[in-house]
């Protein structure tokens, strides 16, 4: 072990074990916010290939170059450029998007957003009101509708933008009044309710004839769902119609089916207000399907009942005609479809994702589209047939995340419909969708990499359909489902199915069905260690039954199933259950006998879903349990704490978390650091849950539905159900906040070592139309937390190296709270020979050794002082004299280069100044000249005196080769090629020839000249020493 | 009697911290550059010189900012001895330095015509009777920056072209709720590599001319939140005399 790697070791100790937190109890520490997170910023890595499930489109009114997305759980996205980039525009609300509408009279001002996607699958998220913008998306402000949960559609009258209607479908999980059509007349100020049905029926879509804006259409849809059912379809559902803006409404329903009617979807031709279409779910077969009006709604018939045309109504009501033929329209479906014959006959569209929500048609040429799918934003430029997606709408919906251990490590983990993957933390030029790697198809849910074979996953698809143990190397996927046995019932599985790895046998799995399963050879044998831990209520089973007018059983309401497992990271025979029917059950003799201990738990609503497990790694009787209880329409936080193995639990939430909660995190080194996912962002406390602060730096409130911390660089990984993965790099800092920080004006951090890194791979790629991930910064990092921000005076940072030469300035952090100041271990560049054109090599940073620095930082008249360390890249293929024969090239170089640059410095003022005199006296002609063609012919030699910096160069000389060598051996961490020594001794050469040169016209020919001025009353030439030279700037 | 006193006094006190809470937006702009040396100082200003150092990518470039009444400005900067002038601006013509040349070019005219409709206003500062320059404040609301409350105030210019089309010259100011100086401003661009690029500059390390105004000597930029390069000030000179061709784009070379 060379000493480098010893002093890592040691340095990386105190942060290994529990150090100084301890068990003990926490004060209170009331920081919010960025008071405490002062510029820690997250980074986003996507991925964006397959993107996310996207629920409303909407395209400008006359600019065909911008187009608004809306996603389920990514927020709203503007392209202004046709398409090819889109921005983030919501990123300070609720990312689950129900509508999005312009003002006509002011499209590039004026946009509202209402929240609450109405495409109701089981994990649907939910939104908080409506929005509006009057500054074209740079600001949002909420205009109220707060317990909307899901907005329809937003129609704004073209004659008058104060007069909004909005559709509201409402609460999905439970009744409510809070639903219907609204309109406000004051630009959102205040709302009326001007049509209601009842409080189980909402309005699910709102049209305005685009002629006449006082006729709207209003489809109003009963329905409901539970966590093990869904329910479309009842005798309120209706279609209405308004001729007075909404004073007066009628139903029209003269043609429809009778009985019971489900989800309608209703559009308005534009080109002629009198063609609607709707499609009609009602209770028998041949009247379900596309019903056509051709007197505004007064009469219907019946057209078609095609799949596409019925498939699934919950998921795919929406029709959308054509701009300038009222007889070509496009309906959602599972493929989508068109007619073109006025809705007699349809076709299915060309290739694309599957689940298709909305469309837009570009009214100047309607061939070009653009189509809203679970998989991301497709376009076509022929009607329909072919497809290409859109790759950087980084709106991924990841139900679970894990870590592995490689270097840099990998995050893996499943999406809505859009599979299981991996992909790396880091990569050359940016984690670009081409360094994603596919581990399982159909909706993706929990993934994971065997802790010590690298090659091995662990994924699943919906209700454990498949479970895959998949050989990356080999690619190929082996089902290690667990089966029921002889005598055995059905084994149930939840839509995302327990399944975890144990902390102590790298071959071990667990999955959850009813029972829970345990296998030890990696999913080959399964051995069933549970009775069943649910509660198994027949009522909560009839999935088969689910859906309403229309069947849906798809496995996503499957219920009375484990949905949380968790081994104890202290005792493998401790197990932690959570139920999704609300029980909490726990093991401590490896499952011979399991106690349901939720009955202990205080203040929580019976059934309410066991979210998930979190047995501590600082104490086997602790353990925290998130509950969450949103599809029985409570939308409340639940997080409790044990500590004496579920005896008793206390709550560990307040009145900051706003929302329900998915996900708890306990930090791997300070047992007070704890991590929340709720269904609107990332929580943080570093008192053990006294305060809670929203974590917003690049963190959206986007539903977070899982946590991992990776144990080696201490990187907070967010599985976001509409923001792909979202990385905190090294959460140390958090680690350290303590009552005693808080009240220091400047307390700087602990960080470990930094390593070197010694990698530098080409890149290439990054082009505009594709999703790049940011990677994580490689520089050392000097942190430290400000009481409060510094404004005014004078704040400065140096480095010094151990010798106490000043190696660096740094621009320091102001922020209230924590500071993070990147250090790039470099030297400045060196001062370099003027000449016609820039020498590029000469900008190339000398890299420091290895070794400890001080950083100084001075506010004020105060002075702190801190140590950073950087230690060698222990993958390094280097050794240490390696390292020490370059640096020392390097710095040879260097000071070539600077020397170089002194010499022309002291050649151009005796030139000059030789000329200068040379015009005020003729009689120096005799001296001086020659002595010019002497200086000229050497300067030629030296540096580049003509010519530009692209293909206009000059041939390079002595400077140019110079920084060439010097750039290149600086470039790479080991030893200098013998080809480069080679090199450098021949430039040496050359140098020590201009030295003596130079030198000896300096000692020689100038005094003479000098003297002879002095005769002649004119000034004598002077030269001014290295370090005037180094310090001027000019 | 004194019960009732104390009453009143109460509301008075109340009354006083409620009109503290709602500032207009000219109370914030007033405590702005009462705080900063006071409006006739600033009104005095000249023009500005401000010698300095740029630091992005690991570089320390040094760097010279010159601005004067009436909009004529000058950036340049210095690589390897030489001066590269990266924008400047003479009152009429608008030009940068082609970095492979090393050539003064003109920049394209829209933007030269865009700086003539603000650029002359904008000096000393952009809030300095904002009204009388055709400019709007508004104050929306607050927002914390860096951990720290401010007055959110929007600050909307003269419309400027953008590929043809007039546009608002939209910015936003974070004034410090405590001291009531700016400690961050954002806009987002409008056009070339930076469209719909989020901006934000902090200031900080607010020092004392010599002219008596304070002014922020150290200035870090984010772009869409990451950072990017920041600008200290070593030395700021004041009201001194500028020659008028350091602003004119130099010809045939």
């Amino acid at each position: 072990m060379n000493l480098s790697k010893r002093l890592l070791l040691i340095l990386i100790a105190p942060f290994g074990g529990l150090g100084a937190f301890g068990a003990f109890a926490q004060e209170p520490i009331p920081l919010k916010g960025d008071e405490l997170f002062g510029t820690l910023r997250a980074r986003q890595i996507g991925p964006a290939l397959m993107s996310g499930r996207i629920v409303e489109l909407e395209a400008h009114p006359t600019d065909p170059r911008v187009m608004y997305v809306g996603a389920a759980g990514g927020g709203v996205w503007r392209s202004k450029d046709g398409g090819v980039t889109y921005q983030s525009i919501f990123d300070k609300h609720t990312q689950c998007i129900g509508a999005i509408a312009l003002d006509p009279t002011n499209p590039d001002k004026n946009i509202w957003v209402g929240t609450g996607e109405v495409w109701t699958r089981n994990s649907v998220s939910i939104g908080d009101g409506i929005y509006k913008s009057s500054d074209g998306g740079e600001n949002f402000t909420k205009m109220g509708l707060e317990k909307s949960e899901r907005i329809s559609a937003i129609e704004i009258d073209p004659t008058n933008a104060n007069v909004v209607y909005a559709g509201v479908q409402g609460a999905l999980w439970s009744a409510s009044a809070d639903r219907g059509v609204y309109k406000t007349t004051d630009g959102g100020k205040t709302w009326e309710k001007i049509l209601y049905v009842d409080e189980n029926t909402g309005c699910s879509e709102l049209v305005m004839d685009p002629k006449n804006p006082q006729v709207l259409y209003a489809a109003f849809w009963e329905h409901r769902r539970t966590a093990w059912s869904f329910n479309s379809g009842g005798l309120q559902s209706a279609l209405y119609k308004t001729t007075d803006g909404g004073k007066t409404w009628n139903k029209i329903h003269n043609g429809f089916p009778a009985g019971k009617l489900g989800r309608i979807a209703v559009a308005i031709a534009p080109s002629n207000p009198n063609i609607l279409y709707s499609v009609i779910e009602s209770e028998k077969d041949d009247t379900k399907g596309l019903y056509r009006s051709d007197d505004a709604g007064a009469n219907w018939k019946r057209t078609n009942g095609d799949f596409e045309l019925t498939v699934r109504p919950f998921y795919f009501s929406r029709i959308v005609i054509d701009p300038k033929n009222p007889d070509i329209l496009y309906k959602a479906g599972l493929s989508g479809s068109v007619s073109r014959d006025g809705g007699k006959t349809f076709r299915t569209l060309g290739y694309m994702h599957s689940d298709i929500h909305d469309f837009v048609i570009d009214p100047n040429n309607t061939d070009h589209l653009t189509i809203a799918t679970d998989g991301g934003v497709y376009r076509s430029w022929d009607g329909g047939s072919v497809l290409d997606m859109v790759k950087n709408l980084p709106v991924s919906q990841f139900y679970q995340v894990s870590v592995d251990n490689a270097k840099p490590y990998k995050v893996y983990g499943g999406l809505q419909d859009n599979g299981s993957w991996y992909g790396p933390s880091e990569s050359p030029g940016g984690i670009e969708n081409r360094d994603w790697f596919s581990v399982g198809q159909g909706d993706g849910f929990r993934v994971y990499r065997h802790p010590t074979k690298a090659n091995i996953t662990y994924s699943e698809m919906q209700g454990a359909e498949y479970i895959w143990r998949y050989d990356i190397d080999r690619k190929q996927s082996k089902v290690i489902k667990p089966l029921a046995e002889a005598n055995e019932p059905k084994l149930r599985f939840n839509w995302n199915a327990a399944m975890n790895l144990s902390p102590h046998k790298p071959d071990r799995l667990y999955i959850g069905s009813q029972f829970l399963h345990r296998s030890d050879d990696m999913g080959e044998t399964w051995t069933k260690i549970s009775p069943d831990l649910t509660t198994n209520d027949p009522a909560k089973q009839q999935q088969e039954n689910s859906g309403g007018l229309s069947a849906d059983n798809s496995g996503a309401e499957n219920h009375c199933t484990i949905f949380s497992v968790a081994e104890s990271p202290l005792d493998e025979n401790i197990i932690w259950v959570g139920t999704d029917d609300g029980n909490v059950q726990v093991t401590t003799d490896s499952g011979k006998t399991w106690t349901n201990v939720v009955a202990n738990v205080p203040n929580l609503p019976k059934n309410t879903w066991a979210y998930h497990v979190e047995p501590s790694r600082f104490d086997k009787n602790t353990c925290y349990v998130v509950f969450e209880g949103h599809s029985s329409g409570d939308f409340a936080p639940y997080t409790y704490k044990t500590t004496d193995g579920g005896k008793t639990w206390k709550s560990i939430v307040t009145k900051d978390i706003p929302t329900y909660v998915r996900h708890i995190k306990e930090d791997l080194v300070n047992p007070n650091l704890l991590f929340l996912g709720t269904e609107l962002g990332l929580y943080v406390t570093v008192d053990g849950g006294q305060n809670w602060s929203q974590f917003k730096s690049n963190v959206p409130p986007v539903a977070v539905h899982y946590i991992a911390i990776h144990p080696e660089t201490n990187d907070l990984v967010l599985a976001t159900h509409g923001r792909g993965i979202i990385i905190l790099d090294d959460i140390s800092p958090l680690r350290q906040i303590t009552k005693d920080v808080i009240a220091k004006d400047v307390v700087f951090m602990q960080t470990k070592p930094t390593v070197v890194r010694e990698d530098a791979a080409f890149a290439e790629g990054g082009d505009a139309g594709e999703y790049v991930g940011d990677n994580p910064s490689r520089v050392a990092k000097i942190i430290y937390y400000l009481k409060n921000r510094h404004t005014f005076g004078k704040m400065t940072m140096e480095i010094f190296d151990k010798d106490g030469k000043k190696v660096g300035d740094l621009v320091p952090g102001k922020s209230k709270g924590i500071n993070v100041v990147d250090w790039a271990y470099r030297l400045k560049t060196p001062k370099v020979a003027k000449a016609k054109t820039l020498s590029f090599g000469g900008f190339t940073a000398p890299r420091l050794p290895v070794g400890t620095y001080t950083v100084k930082m001075t506010k004020g008249t105060n002075t702190y002082e801190h140590k950073v360390t950087l230690v060698a890249d222990p993958n390094s293929m280097h050794t240490d004299a390696d390292r020490a024969a370059q640096y020392e090239t390097t710095m040879k170089l260097y000071d070539m280069t600077e020397q170089l640059a002194y010499m022309v410095d002291n050649l151009d003022a005796m030139r000059d100044g030789a000329a200068d005199r040379l015009t005020k006296n003729a009689k120096l002609k005799k001296v001086v000249e020659p002595m010019l063609k002497e200086f000229d012919a050497l300067k030629e030699t030296l540096v580049v005196t003509k010519g530009d910096n692209y293909v206009g160069a000059a041939e390079p000389q002595f400077r140019e080769k110079l920084a060439s060598l010097y750039s290149e051996v600086a470039g790479y961490a080991g030893r200098p090629s013998n080809a480069q020594m080679a090199n450098l001794k021949v430039l040496e050469g050359r140098f020590n020839d201009a030295k003596t040169k130079i030198e000896g016209w300096q000692t020689t020919q100038l005094p003479k000249l000098n003297a002879q001025l002095v005769k002649l009353k004119l000034d004598e030439i002077k030269l001014r020493s290295f370090d005037e030279f180094k310090a001027a700037d000019k | 009697m004194k019960t009732l006193k104390s009453i009143a006094l109460t509301a008075i006190l109340s009354l006083a911290a409620w009109s503290v809470q709602a500032q207009t937006v000219d109370e914030v702009i007033d405590k702005y550059f009462e705080n900063t040396g006071g409006k006739a100082k600033w009104a005095a200003l000249k023009s500005i010189k401000i010698s300095g150092k740029a630091k992005a990518q690991g570089m320390e470039i040094p760097l010279t900012i010159v601005q004067e009444q009436g909009g004529k400005q000058k950036v340049s900067i210095n690589f390897q001895g030489k001066e590269i002038t990266q924008v400047a601006f003479d009152g009429s013509n608008a030009w940068t330095t082609n970095f492979q040349t090393m050539k003064a070019e003109k920049m394209e005219a829209e933007e030269t015509e865009n700086m003539k409709i603000n650029g002359a206003s904008d000096f000393p500062d952009p809030f300095l009777g904002y009204k009388d320059k055709g400019y709007k404040a508004e104050l929306e609301g607050k927002e914390t920056i860096e951990g720290t409350e401010c007055f959110k105030v929007k600050l909307t210019k003269k419309p400027i072209k953008v590929d043809g089309k007039s546009e608002d010259e939209v910015s936003y100011y974070f004034f410090d709720t405590q001291n009531f100086v700016p400690i961050m401003s954002r806009t987002t661009g409008k056009k070339g590599q930076m469209k719909g690029i989020v901006q934000e500059t902090l200031m900080s390390d607010y020092q004392e001319t010599s002219s008596g105004i304070m002014m922020p000597f150290s200035m870090s930029m984010k772009f869409n939140g990451q950072v990017g390069q920041a600008m200290t000030a070593d030395k700021v000179e004041t009201n001194i005399t500028i020659d008028p061709k350091e602003y004119v784009m130099p010809e045939g070379k």
